[in-house]
């Protein structure tokens, strides 16, 4: 099975306030350190998939360099960083590479670097086309900026390009909201992704929300409700557009959805390599038994080589996880794919689970085919829940 | 020994007034224990006690003495538990005694329980010697304190011994004043046995431990004795006493104090205040002063996991083994499923008894709200008690209710008269007198009906007062009151865990109080959820818990699925915590809110 590979670069010029991320700024000295770092785990990474107990093939039909902000690099480094994998990985021809970049940060020799290294998808971290809210959570860039980038891109050949949006910023309004969206129609970008913001304790925005303050516009940030009419909106109006919802909050039209991202949702296997990277591997043995790891997520234990943390996914954990990520997917889970796999039983135990959402129309049934409702959608935690009865993996 | 050289006294001190350090100096001193031996404060010795700085269980310590009149003394320091809910065992340590030490704090003056405590003392017609402590501070005031000690406690204080417990001085001029001042016992050690039990306890090892006075004749190991109110006879296997190490003695005479062990496995039989006697030659008469004590505050106490249920019964029960004050029956309920309702001397009792629970059975519990027992006319004329909520007859079979009435005695500082004033008119006390103590310091009696004192009573008169008011209290009386039930309904269910009783004219404030409360604590489910209160068929006030819109994780960082997995396990456990009364989940806070609805109206 081909796999799909990741590589985190933590690095940002801000901390934007709603980052929940072990993103950070750090000074361009710790970079060098990192990329020699990163390309040392990539040429380990057959040896850490067979400590880890992990079944790994040395083909690649996807890349994603992540971040933080990957376009922070310098080009040599980023390079590096490709060239490094296309060492140790043969990287499928019609592979999807895909670079995120703050929009704003991406000059002419840095796409020119990106296209060198194969680089044929973008994702604009955007979050919105209305620059008091961009420049409320601490984005640097402005509209324009954007536009101009898609621009370039476009004229470099990058056409398959991604922007981000983020529903329940402060000062969002439902106009706003739907500016940011007619906006995004009107780019004619093939992928948009709509987050909503992520109340924890992991992100200053969302402390302040949770302790009260004004430092970081908490006080303007919309309700529950309104996020919620906001995601609704922008699932309709993307569909209408011809940019399909697939997944919770990804949208794309036809044939265009990122092959990465679905590897996560139907548990293909995918490697990442930096601080904080996940990788998941199956096992040599049956039914769905995988193993899940994770790198160190602080910079200094990192590049030090503090090793991963395992994390076993037994036949049960990886029954459940068919559920609550492949329901994250519009066209759902297939329960007669689940009892081939499983067993017939294994798709009886949630029997109960699944007839309670249906009726509670958290669900619908379309055959074997069982997926969220819109209103499901909304609720996915709730359904989610249900399907996890595994022991705690702590 | 010559009962002439024996010296049997307790201390009363208010929590903090240094009580447990004292008695520290006076081990210290008499060599019973050695500065490098103690751990800190040994007479508190449950962790609890140690914690909180109180005296649960009493204690009996023998030091030598070596006086300045050249004689070696035998000191017993019978210590007390020092809270209103343990009067009863207080009383009974004192009558134990001939002479108490009475601490106060120089800096704080005289509390409530002190003066209490004092009284009890003085009805025991103990000699007690006033001790005014900590006067190394720089807030010390010792002429203002010994002022209060006469217009309070009415004691002559021109004697009172000034000492700083925590450097050791003037601690010997209290080891004289003891021996000087407080008489030795009197009784003959060749009467017929008659030995007062002033604390028992269960020892898993070592079966059941008895503290007792002999008052008159003589304990011998291996005697046959006679408990004369249970009536139950037994051999005494162990005889000994604390110093405050055990050492085994062969007899206890009349004045002397000690334990005893014999064959028994339950503090029930051996309850406290009642008289040792010898089976063969008994005693005329018991001692005086027995009472059955009976629990005052009740409540549901039930476990969060009901799979535990097993487990709180076996805890109550091994609790039971050493407490015999609190009683406990198995109750169920709608929302909480099968659990016990407990009573309790009072509320300390009740939060000990919760914390010993949580804490050495490691149970997590719900307790219901604290009530107390009425005393119901049906109007069938047939009498009845309810300290349950859920037993509360039909309003229209109730012909009169009668509830129970404290007198309680507040002691503050003037500044805070109107506050306190203010807080127990709001309670519906009734004034008895509002006298000054000294010139700053007041002391108040207010007959208070009990359940409005189980409430919150305590947290907002120490609010009102910043911590400067003291409140002892008694049982004292019945008032017929228009005690109504009022129920909370959870999406139309009714939530008996959370009716309580109140005066009604209480009951709208109340009960809008608690379903506000309620509409913040529970949770947005996926449907509108009502709360409601009720009396009767009657719905007094409501709220509405609005459906939840969205729950959903949209951002999936890298791949982490693990993290996705913990969220939605944290967000299960967190369900399983709550309670689940129809369709709806019920954090445990909720059920606690009842407790606390007060401070808001």
């Amino acid at each position: 099975m081909s796999l799909g590979l990741y590589i985190s670069v933590p690095f940002c010029r801000t901390k934007c306030t709603y980052c929940n991320f072990r993103s950070d700024v750090f000074s361009r000295a710790v970079f060098e350190r990192y990329v020699e770092r990163v390309a040392a785990d990539i040429n380990r990474g057959g040896k850490t998939a067979e400590q880890m107990g992990g079944v790994l093939e040395f083909s690649a039909d996807s890349i994603f360099v992540g971040g933080g902000t990957p376009t922070i690099l310098d080009i040599n480094q980023l390079e590096r960083l490709f060239v490094t994998i296309s060492q140790k990985f043969a990287v499928e021809r019609g592979a999807e590479i895909t670079v995120e970049c703050a929009p704003g940060t991406m000059s002419p020799a840095m796409i020119e670097a990106l296209q060198r290294c194969g680089v044929n998808r973008v994702s604009l971290g955007v979050q919105s086309f209305v620059d008091i809210e961009a420049a409320s959570v601490g984005r640097l860039h402005q509209r324009a900026t954007v536009v101009e980038d898609i621009a370039h891109l476009r004229a470099a050949g990058i056409e398959n390009i991604n922007t981000d949006l983020i529903a329940g910023l402060p000062h969002q309004t439902a106009e706003s909201w739907d500016f940011s969206i007619a906006e995004v129609v009107a780019t004619g970008v093939p992928h948009v992704s709509v987050y909503m913001l992520e109340v924890d304790d992991d992100s200053r925005l969302g402390r302040e929300l949770t302790a009260g303050g004004t430092r970081y516009h908490a006080h303007f940030v919309p309700d529950d409700e309104l996020t919620a009419d906001f995601y609704e909106t922008a699932c309709e109006r993307l569909e209408s557009a011809g940019v399909c919802q697939y997944e919770i909050s990804n949208f794309a039209r036809p044939g265009q959805e990122s092959r990465h991202n679905l590897k996560y949702w139907t548990r293909l296997p995918y490697l990442g390599f930096g601080i904080d990277a996940h990788s998941m591997l199956p096992c040599a043995a049956k039914r769905g038994e995988a193993v899940r790891f994770s790198s160190p997520d602080l910079l200094e234990e990192y590049v030090a080589g503090a090793p991963p943390k395992k994390i076993p996914v037994s036949t049960q954990a990886a029954l459940e996880e068919t559920f609550f990520l492949g329901l994250r997917l519009n066209h759902g889970v297939d329960l007669e794919k689940v009892s081939a796999e499983f067993g017939e039983s294994a798709t009886e135990s949630h029997s109960g689970t699944i007839s309670e959402c249906v009726e509670a129309g958290l669900l619908e049934r379309d055959g074997d085919v069982i997926r969220l409702t819109p209103r499901g959608r909304l609720l996915s935690n709730e359904v989610f829940e249900r399907f996890l009865t595994a022991e705690r993996i702590g | 020994m010559d009962a002439a050289f024996l010296r049997n006294f307790a201390i009363i001190a208010h929590i903090d007034h240094g009580k447990s350090t004292l008695a520290d100096r006076l081990l210290e001193l008499t060599g019973a224990l050695t500065a490098r031996e103690m751990q800190a404060q040994v007479l508190d010795s449950m962790d609890l006690e140690r914690e909180r700085g109180i005296t649960i269980k009493a204690h009996a310590v023998r030091m030598m003495y070596t006086a300045q009149d050249g004689h070696i003394y035998q000191l017993n320091l019978i210590d007390t538990p020092g809270h209103v809910d343990f009067s009863y065992e207080v009383s009974r340590s004192l009558a134990s005694c001939e002479g108490a030490l009475l601490v106060v704090d120089a800096s704080q003056g005289v509390e409530a329980q002190t003066l209490a405590n004092a009284y009890l003392a003085i009805n025991n017609r103990l000699e007690i010697i006033p001790v005014i402590n900590k006067i190394d501070l720089p807030s010390a005031d010792v002429e203002r304190t010994k002022e209060m000690i006469e217009g309070a406690v009415g004691l002559d204080a021109s004697d009172a011994v000034l000492i700083s417990a925590k450097t050791g001085h003037g601690v010997p001029d209290v080891l004289e004043a003891i021996v000087k001042r407080v008489p030795p016992p009197k009784g003959n050690p060749d009467n017929r046995l008659q030995a007062l039990i002033f604390d028992s306890w269960f020892d898993p090892y070592r079966g059941v431990i008895v503290l007792t006075r002999v008052f008159e004749g003589t304990i011998r190991k291996g005697q046959k004795i006679r408990l004369m109110w249970n009536g139950r006879v037994l051999e005494v296997e162990t005889l000994g006493v604390l110093t405050p190490k055990p050492v085994e003695v062969d007899e206890l005479r009349a004045g002397e104090v000690g334990f005893l062990m014999a064959n028994s496995k339950t503090v029930a039989d051996t309850k406290i205040g009642d008289t040792i006697t010898d089976e063969a030659q008994p005693a005329i008469e018991p001692l005086p002063g027995f009472e059955e004590i009976k629990p005052m505050v009740f409540a549901g106490l039930y476990t969060v996991d009901a799979h535990e249920h097993t487990q709180l019964r076996e805890a109550l029960e091994k609790l039971r083994l050493n407490d015999s004050s609190f009683f406990f029956e198995p109750e169920s309920s709608v929302a909480l499923g099968f659990g016990f309702r407990c009573g309790f001397l009072g509320l300390l009792h009740m939060e000990i008894i919760q914390e010993r629970l949580e804490r050495e059975f490691n149970l997590e519990l719900i307790t219901t709200a604290p009530g107390v027992r009425y005393k119901i006319t049906k109007t069938d004329g047939e009498l009845i008690e309810v300290d349950n909520p859920s037993r509360w007859p039909n309003p229209s079979e109730i012909a009169k209710v009668e509830e129970p009435v404290i007198l309680a005695t507040i002691l503050t500082n003037e500044e805070y008269v109107g506050g306190i004033l203010k807080l127990v008119e709001d309670k519906r006390g009734k004034q008895k007198t509002f006298e000054y103590v000294s010139s700053s310091r007041v002391m108040l009696h207010y007959e208070l009906p009990l359940n409005e004192i189980v409430l919150d009573f305590y947290d907002r008169l120490k609010s009102v007062s910043r911590g400067y008011a003291s409140l002892d209290y008694h049982l004292a009386d019945y008032w017929e009151s228009p005690m109504v039930k009022l129920d909370i309904l959870v999406a139309g269910e009714p939530v008996d865990a959370l009716s309580i009783i109140v005066h009604r004219d209480f009951a709208y404030e109340r009960g809008k109080a608690l379903v506000s409360k309620m509409r913040e604590l529970i949770p947005r489910q996926m449907f509108e959820v009502a709360i409601q209160a009720s009396i009767g068929a009657k719905i007094i006030a409501r709220e509405t818990v609005s459906a939840i819109r969205k729950n959903v994780i949209a951002k999936c960082y890298g791949g982490d699925i693990s993290r996705k997995r913990k969220l939605l396990e944290k967000q299960k456990e967190g369900k399983r915590r709550m309670k689940r009364i129809g369709r709806v989940d019920i954090p445990q806070e909720a059920f606690l809110a009842v407790l606390k609805v007060g401070e808001d109206s």
